[in-house]
């Protein structure tokens, strides 16, 4: 176990490009599984290669257990790895991979053996201990890497999107055995990905990174719940939560936002200090609208463009007056509504998001 | 009709055996019988198999020296150009350096130049250096003309082996060093072997340089031991033959002990 410390941590590879990393400050706890969340080319690898000390770092430090180690290589931070395309060395079996690290550390033969048997029987692999990675199917392979990192016992796992060069249903099965090795070691894990399906069901935390830069950090649902902008409230969920140009509105009496020809009366708590006139973009989560049977609540009419029925639910598309972007709601499975039919949806404004122009929230969501 | 494919297929692989095959089976009979024999009928059968020949050509014609030297020449020559070719093939293909390119363009640029136009150049500097007429120095020619090829398909299959194999044994505590004696190369082992190959064969064979930088009966490699049966007058066609088929032996033991390596290292787009 140990506690990472990153501050302002920056790779620039190429002075006449942006940094590839840019000022990443984190701190990661003891035992906490922290997730680097973010489309490809935000940095998130970049990252870990460098508390992995496979990068070296341009500028900021890099801490474990309070000692700086920006340049201490990697063979001596006691960090094991476990690589997207599982980085098996092709000419040695199972045995001789899980083994190769402890080698290297001088641990005494009957010691390296005892523990690869342990690793081995813990993964399922005793009777793939003989067999090349070549032999092995893909799940199998990425079992052999998890191995040779659990093996040697370090002090921090880093996983680089392990799971994507599996096939769905084992990527369900795998992700629940790392978050099981997660709780029975209680290591401290940093884990890459741009799956936010991973993100949200792994991690301790989440630290969304774009561009380089880190965006929000926290535990996954506080982050789903309260996104501090709207990078992190369209990447966060699936369907993406609807974020509609607004206008502060002092028209109907009450204060209210404008979305396209709709007026919304927001709760006060929700209702941005803006003067009127003030442009905003609204944003409510696919689950949070419902179709209005009664159609006596206020909400606001689109006409439905399409229908995707999923079984357990119904993603309906709609398109509102006067919004280019498409509106989207996610539903139950019996909704009444057809394709070219114009239809009245319900919002749960009391979960309303409301950002400024350049996407940062504005009134603290609750 | 897939038996009339068939048959033409077998028609046109005999054709092209024959055809490849055939001069090597012609040498090979004529080493077993004496050069009146064929100068009489030049493409008869041995009637009486002349063994003695090989004996003779080893130990009269002095062909246990040229092979010996032919020997600790080439397989010094190769050993080096193996190592050297493998240590800068890892570090072009592996590390991010200024001029990395440049370095890379410079040494497989050199393989333009036909030996005729290097070969009075090499001449003086090897005089100048004492190392005319010495097996070291035809040694250090031979791995000179040899490596840039080697460097070229070693370099073209060390960037094919994914740089995570290289951060995974970084990781597990190797140095750099015992990453290429480690990883790179057991793991380029198929295409290191496609080069063992192919510098022995090219230079077991060599003559152009060998017989400039030669001249000393002691220091003579192989073929320029055949080609002293070669007279302005006479040739010693039965001789030749029993000398090309001693020369040939190693070659064939070589290509036999690496070929397996050599076609994995031809298929080895298929290995992920």
């Amino acid at each position: 176990m140990a506690v990472l410390k990153l501050d302002r941590l920056t790779k620039i590879y190429d002075w006449a490009h942006p940094p590839a990393a840019d000022s990443v400050t984190l701190d990661i706890g003891h035992g906490e599984f922290m997730v680097l969340l973010g489309p490809s080319g935000c940095g998130k690898t970049t990252t870990l290669r460098m508390i992995a000390g496979l990068e070296s770092i341009s500028s900021g430090t890099l801490a474990i257990d309070g000692r700086v180690v920006n340049h201490v290589p990697a063979k001596d931070r006691d960090i094991a790895m476990v690589f997207q395309s599982y980085a098996l060395y092709p000419h040695m079996n199972v045995r001789e991979n899980l083994a190769f690290g402890l080698k290297r550390r001088s641990v005494p033969r009957e010691e390296i053996a005892r523990r690869v048997t342990t690793v081995a029987d813990t993964l399922g692999l005793s009777a793939l201990l003989d067999r090349k990675p070549h032999a092995l199917s893909g799940g199998q392979r990425q079992r052999v890497a998890l191995g040779r990192a659990i093996v040697r016992d370090p002090k921090v796992f880093l996983f680089d999107e392990p799971l994507s060069n599996l096939d769905a249903a084992l990527r369900v099965s795998t992700r629940g055995e790392i978050a099981k090795l997660h709780r029975r070691l209680g290591a401290t894990m940093v884990y890459v990905t741009h799956d936010q399906v991973e993100a949200m069901t792994m991690g301790s935390r989440i630290c969304i990174m774009s561009n380089g830069k880190v965006v929000q950090v926290g535990p996954p649902l506080e982050v789903y719940r309260k996104p501090a902008n709207t990078f992190v409230a369209s990447f966060l969920g699936n369907p993406p939560m609807n974020l509609l140009p607004a206008v502060v509105s002092d028209d109907a009496g009450g204060r209210s936002v404008r979305i396209g020809d709709t007026l919304l009366s927001l709760p006060a708590q929700r209702m941005p200090p803006q003067r009127s006139g003030t442009a905003l973009i609204f944003g409510i989560r696919p689950e949070h609208v419902t179709t209005d049977r009664r159609g006596a609540a206020a909400g606001i009419e689109g006409e439905v463009v399409q229908i995707e029925p999923l079984g357990a639910e119904t993603i309906v598309f709609a398109r509102l007056p006067g919004v280019e972007r498409e509106f989207i709601a996610r539903m139950g499975p019996d909704v009444a509504v057809a394709i070219g039919a114009r239809a009245r949806f319900q919002l749960d404004l009391g979960v309303a998001h409301v950002f400024d122009e350049s996407g940062s929230a504005l009134v603290p969501p609750i | 009709m897939p038996i009339v494919r068939r048959v033409a297929l077998l028609l046109l692989l005999s054709l092209y055996t024959a055809f490849a095959a055939g001069p090597f089976v012609w040498a090979a009979i004529m080493s077993v019988r004496t050069t009146t024999e064929i100068m009489a009928d030049h493409f008869a059968l041995p009637k009486v198999f002349h063994w003695e020949k090989f004996p003779l050509a080893w130990f009269n014609s002095n062909y246990n020296v040229y092979f010996t030297n032919s020997a600790v020449i080439v397989v010094t020559a190769v050993a080096i150009v193996t190592l050297v070719g493998a240590m800068a093939a890892h570090c072009l293909a592996r590390y991010r350096f200024r001029l990395n390119r440049v370095i890379y363009f410079v040494l497989f640029s050199t393989i333009i130049f036909p030996p005729q136009i290097t070969i009075i150049s090499l001449f003086q500097i090897l005089v100048q250096y004492g190392l005319y007429n010495s097996k070291l120095g035809l040694t250090l020619v031979y791995v000179a003309i040899q490596l840039p090829l080697t460097i070229y398909i070693l370099e073209s299959f060390f960037a094919r082996i994914p740089s995570d194999l290289f951060d995974a044994a970084r990781m597990d505590g190797y140095s750099e060093w015992e990453i290429f004696w480690r990883i790179s190369l057991p793991v380029a082992l198929p295409a290191i072997a496609t080069t063992v190959i192919l510098n022995f064969i090219l230079l077991w064979n060599e003559f152009l340089y060998a017989v400039v930088l030669i001249t000393d009966e002691a220091n003579r490699t192989l073929p320029l031991g055949i080609q002293r049966f070669m007279g302005d007058q006479l040739e010693d066609v039965g001789m030749i033959a029993t000398g090309l088929m001693i020369a040939i032996i190693p070659v064939i033991v070589v290509y036999a002990f690496f070929s397996e390596k050599l076609i994995q290292g031809m298929t080895a787009g298929a290995v992920k």
